[in-house]
């Protein structure tokens, strides 16, 4: 197992080589840069500024530089947030994005689950179809909406819960962002189980269980349930690294403090840094939790086992 | 003992039980008001072909129909009526009372807990107490149905075992509970003949010793002559004829009856003049294939598919290609082809065909043709019939008018027992039989000289079975063909081919003219199979 971890690290490092030097140079050829303001800077400013970053420098010199500090941790100053450098910028945001989203992806873990799973045992039936119908419609309504509805009924209608803001933290100010967040995913793992439910409950070890007398509990939790998971712990990698690294849209509507704007804020100004700084914390994301997914999979499935 | 049987009270009294089945074509009526006893300790066989109905009974009975089936009547076990009963009822008799094993051994447990949680798992359920108190009587029942090492083994996966040895756990579970009824629903049809003896051995001696009634549903007459007392024959839902297994195969009264019977393959080919021109020849053919080690990991394993193995094939001869599953015969089927890579001299004809590539061999694939064993899998669902057939003509007889096409289609269709209407069709419509005259159709209309026919008849029911087997002998003298026929069904075998080669792992064990290697046959592995396959139990 140790040697299976240390070797999927190992590759993980040639992987976020090429995502960052992918997005070193696309983020360079694309028109603009982080100066180009509405009203033009003079060119001795604009020189100067240029200098002060070091983007005078060939583009190579300039690559090879950040790769160097990269390596060290260090991922240069905000070209728009001027006194912070990025990794600052970062390690402000993260904590308030990982909490939402960790709220968000249990809730949309769970509740999808056992949405699906209840579709799944009720197949073709009423419940079936109209769980079925508010799933297709959590997929295709965009939280840019979503997020306003909710405030619009529970912050402003009926004024239980704040409409916006992180507050003291407390669970009354994550309820609404945390729904808006969940929703689209919610309804994603509540297909994915009712299809991989529906398809474990008919193979034959499940036959083999109910011929053998084992109530329906005990067949459709340990013996379908378990199965049916492969499925959705594989979407759980994307997902989650997804929901952990924040949302533009829905930390802009509920104005929280987290890492989602930047990656938004950070393409439409050019901020070359913040931007890279945004993909390398994505991919690191991306790549720890496919492991993680990895690893949950052997536990689950004897088959795929490494050792 | 089957004389005071007779008198006793029967443990399971089905009757008019009927099963149905909601489809979007309407009803389908699977059984139609059956009626049958089990008697205490008997061993009663159910016999049929495919959609006979026989499998759906038990299930009916137990509860286990799919979610459009329903069943109707009356199924009582020791008096309390079945059909109908809350599932809480029926969870005290299946696995407890009446227990079953199934047909296919490898998917039958869970692949995702160690085999003796799963046995334990049915323990515990019906008697109580924990997983752990239940562990010394897995034991005991793994040791019972003869698994090698069982305090090694009870926390082995079920993919850890081969499928004789997942059928042995399934009979541990079904014994869990000294069960009144076992039902077997085609318990050894999955596995090699020489498993299938020990599993049938294994069940009759569980059967003394537990006096159980075992229900045994098979489409194999071989093994019900071997080992059941009473018989009951099934066809489209209804008891054909029932009685004691001698009176049934002594004296069958029903015409479906006599035919099944009759349908053992018979016949015999007589072997080419020595000197007919070898037309397809592999010499120490050798197939490795690559166990992937996978990125970053140190090296690959190779597998032995194939060891050294040469054959020659003349002209309008069948060389029969006997082992079982892992010997490596289907694989040297393809090598012979050339259709993957492998080491070794090959010739077609007077072509050597060793070293050539896939542009090399395109011009000689028409002359040598592939039938699958599967006709549900390898007949696209997507196209009909006619254009199945002749798409083999679009690449080697590219100038054919679609006209000409048509006709060629026709004629094929004719010449294996087809309407040509046949040709504007989906294969979905056809049954299995039809199907792998299809099959065989596609093959043919391309005039090859050699056909490798892999397990043709093995999914097919015996009586279409010998109609298979008559086509293709038919065919054979017509047009002067060459098979290499591959299977591990040594009846069929032995009536269509005029040269035998049995392999094992790879390697060829003994090769010699049929009538030699089934009447004296040299080698133990050939000894063990043909016992096997011809004198089922003691």
């Amino acid at each position: 197992m140790l040697a299976f971890v240390l070797r999927r690290l190992a590759s993980a490092v040639p992987t976020l080589f090429i995502v960052v030097t992918i997005s070193f140079f696309l983020m360079r050829f694309a028109p603009g840069g982080p100066f180009n303001l509405e009203r033009p800077l003079p060119p001795a400013t604009m020189e100067n500024l240029m200098r002060a970053y070091q983007l005078d420098q060939p583009l190579w010199r300039q690559y090879l530089t950040y790769m160097g500090n990269a390596v060290t941790g260090d991922f240069g100053p905000s070209y728009i947030y001027k006194d912070n450098s990025v990794a600052e910028l970062i390690g402000k945001g993260l904590p308030y994005s990982v909490e939402l989203g960790f709220y968000a992806l249990l809730l949309a873990l769970v509740g999808g689950v056992i949405v699906g799973t209840i579709a799944a045992l009720r197949q073709n039936s009423a419940i079936d179809f109209a769980v079925m119908s508010v799933a297709t419609i959590g997929v295709t309504v965009p939280n840019f909406v979503v997020g306003p509805v909710l405030t619009l009924i529970f912050a402003i209608v009926l004024a239980w819960l704040p409409a916006g803001g992180w507050g003291d933290g407390s669970l009354r100010f994550l309820i609404l962002p945390m729904i808006a967040l969940a929703l689209p995913q919610l309804a994603v793992f509540a297909r994915l189980t009712r299809g991989s439910m529906i398809e474990a409950l008919r193979t034959d070890h499940i036959r083999t269980a109910r011929a053998y007398g084992l109530p329906a509990k005990s067949v459709v939790v340990v013996h379908a349930m378990r199965g049916a998971m492969l499925p959705i712990v594989s979407y759980l990698a994307p997902c989650a690294a997804a929901l952990l690294t924040g949302s533009a849209v829905v930390e802009t509507i509920f104005t929280i403090p987290g890492v989602g704007r930047y990656f938004v804020l950070g393409a439409i100004n050019r901020d070359y840094t913040l931007v890279m700084g945004t993909v390398v914390l994505i991919a690191i994301f991306v790549i720890v939790f496919n492991l993680l997914v990895d690893i949950l999979y052997g536990l689950l499935d004897p088959r795929v086992r490494h050792d | 003992m089957a004389e005071t049987r007779k008198t006793m009270e029967p443990i399971l009294a089905v009757r008019d039980l009927k099963v149905s089945f909601t489809t979007p074509d309407g009803d389908v009526n699977a059984v139609k008001g059956i009626n049958l006893d089990v008697r205490p300790g008997e061993t009663l066989a159910v016999v049929g072909e495919s959609g006979s109905g026989k499998s759906q009974t038990m299930m009916g009975i137990m509860g286990l129909l799919a979610a459009n089936g329903r069943v109707s009547g009356s199924a009582k076990y020791r008096g309390r009526e079945m059909v109908g009963l809350p599932p809480k009822g029926l969870n005290e008799i299946r696995g407890a009372k009446i227990t079953m094993i199934f047909q296919e051994p490898m998917t039958s447990l869970d692949p995702l807990y160690p085999i003796g949680k799963q046995i334990a798992e049915v323990i515990v359920h019906h008697r109580g107490g924990t997983r752990k108190e239940a562990r010394p009587r897995v034991l005991e029942l793994l040791k019972l149905v003869g698994i090698p090492e069982p305090e090694r083994r009870i926390d082995s996966y079920p993919h850890e075992m081969s499928g004789g040895q997942r059928q042995r756990v399934m009979i541990a579970m079904a014994l869990a509970n000294e069960p009144d009824i076992l039902i077997a629903d085609e318990p050894t049809t999955a596995l090699d003949v020489t498993i299938q003896a020990q599993i049938l051995k294994l069940l009759r001696d569980l059967q003394k010793r537990f006096d159980m009634a075992i229900v045994l549903i098979t489409h194999d007459l071989g093994i019900v002559r071997h080992f059941a007392e009473r018989v009951v024959v099934m066809r489209r839902g209804e008891i054909v004829e029932q009685g004691g297994t001698a009176d049934i195969f002594g004296n069958p009264q029903a015409d479906y009856t006599r035919m099944l019977i009759e349908a053992e393959p018979h016949g015999r080919k007589a072997a080419p003049s020595d000197d007919a021109p070898i037309i397809l020849e592999g010499r120490n053919v050798v197939v490795d294939y690559k166990i992937d080690g996978g990125f970053l990991k140190k090296r690959a394993n190779t597998f032995r598919a194939v060891d050294n193995v040469s054959i020659s094939l003349r002209e309008g001869q069948t060389i029969g290609v006997v082992g079982e599953s892992g010997s490596g015969k289907s694989t040297l089927g393809r090598a012979l082809l050339r259709l993957i890579s492998s080491k070794g001299a090959y010739r077609f004809g007077k072509t050597d065909t060793s070293g050539l590539d896939r542009t090399g061999m395109r011009p000689l694939r028409r002359s040598m043709q592939l039938v699958f064993q599967d006709p549900y899998g390898s007949l696209s669902p997507r196209q009909t019939v006619g254009e199945i057939i002749t798409e083999g003509l679009y690449v080697h007889e590219p100038q054919l008018s679609r006209a000409d096409r048509d006709k060629r289609a026709i004629a094929a269709l004719k010449e294996v027992g087809l309407d040509p209407a046949a040709r504007n069709r989906y294969p979905h419509e056809f049954s299995g039989g039809q199907r792998q005259r299809i099959a065989i159709a596609r093959a043919m209309i391309l005039k090859p000289q050699a056909v490798i026919l892999d397990e043709p008849t093995s999914a097919l029911d015996r009586s279409v079975q010998g109609q298979v087997i008559e086509l293709l002998r038919d065919l054979q003298s017509r047009y002067g063909l060459s098979y290499v026929f591959i299977s591990h069904d040594l009846s069929v075998v032995r009536a269509m081919s005029d040269y035998v080669i049995v392999m094992k792992d790879g390697k060829i064990v003994e090769e010699g003219p049929t009538d030699a290697i089934f009447s004296a046959p040299r080698e133990d592995y050939t000894k063990t199979l043909i016992g096997a396959a011809y004198n089922i139990g003691p």
